[in-house]
């Protein structure tokens, strides 16, 4: 089982980031790598179950879907139904905790999935830099950096 | 039942910030508000299941007891067995969880106790202020005088 954990600090309340990051087929609207989005069957966005098919600037197709998502606790769990990467029984957390003395929050989004043990580094890599660091490279970029 | 969750950013990487906490006897090193403490029955400080008796400056005697410690999740609770001040069923969590893409360390402390109900809001506020965020700062004061 490989896993993949980023975390950053981000210049603005938990309840303003999560109010950009809880729509699940919200991703092109903050970040920079996915092109356009669409929630299968015609399913509001925060049904848990539902599932989001979207593509990469990049071209790429991926469907992921919603396993769980909670305004109280503030975090989104969904997994890849299918994508171009090298993986299995992958599942992902984006979870926000508020910084009580200062008007910030701590951000995490980590994963596990399985893979071959060859590809392991460079998925890990791939998916750490390019697409959870990258995201939150753009929401420090939009609340103002540090 | 009231619950307290207080949090910070230190500016020091998370195994530089566990070494201090996860002392379950280190706290009269950093709190400002503890004056001596030692661990009963000479045992050990990272047991589960020790008591520390400890000295606040003002004199008064506390005793508490360790009821989690995970180096895996930086993570340790315990609990108050006896205080003069009136927090009961009071049971505290400390985690730490690191800031990957700028070395520092997330902390957050939360409790959660039951107090009279006409002091309700004075414990609180000695909890998260006196308590949680005095010990925020002098940690951080504890790590810049060690760098």
């Amino acid at each position: 089982m490989a896993r993949v954990y980023v975390s950053s600090v981000i210049d603005a309340s938990a309840e303003r980031v999560w109010e950009r990051v809880r729509d699940f087929n919200g991703l092109q609207k903050w970040h920079p790598r996915i092109r356009d989005s669409r929630i299968e069957d015609a399913l509001p966005s925060d049904k848990v179950g539902c599932i989001r098919n979207f593509n990469l600037q990049n071209g790429d197709n991926i469907r992921e879907q919603l396993l769980g998502l909670s305004d109280y606790d503030m975090f989104c769990m969904y997994s890849i139904l299918e994508s171009p990467m090298p993986l299995s029984n992958y599942v992902a957390t984006l979870r926000l905790t508020p910084i009580t003395d200062g008007e910030r929050c701590f951000a995490e989004w980590s994963a596990e999935f399985d893979c071959e043990p060859n590809e392991e580094t460079g998925l890990v890599d791939g998916i750490g830099n390019n697409v959870f660091q990258a995201g939150f490279d753009a929401l420090k970029r939009h609340f103002g950096g540090r | 039942m009231a619950r307290v969750v207080r949090s910070t950013v230190l500016a020091f990487p998370i195994e530089q910030v566990w070494a201090v906490l996860r002392d379950f006897n280190g706290h009269d090193q950093w709190h400002p508000a503890v004056r001596s403490s030692q661990i009963e029955r000479g045992r050990d400080a990272d047991c589960i299941g020790v008591v520390r008796a400890f000295a606040l400056n003002d004199g008064s005697e506390l005793r508490e007891q360790l009821l989690t410690l995970s180096d895996a999740e930086t993570t340790y609770s315990y609990c108050l067995l006896d205080t003069p001040i009136p927090l009961f069923n009071y049971v505290s969590h400390v985690r730490l969880l690191p800031v990957t893409d700028g070395d520092m360390t997330f902390w957050q402390w939360e409790g959660r106790f039951d107090t009279p109900a006409d002091q309700h809001s004075e414990l609180v506020k000695l909890v998260s202020s006196d308590i949680y965020d005095a010990g925020f700062n002098a940690i951080q004061a504890h790590l810049e005088q060690e760098a």
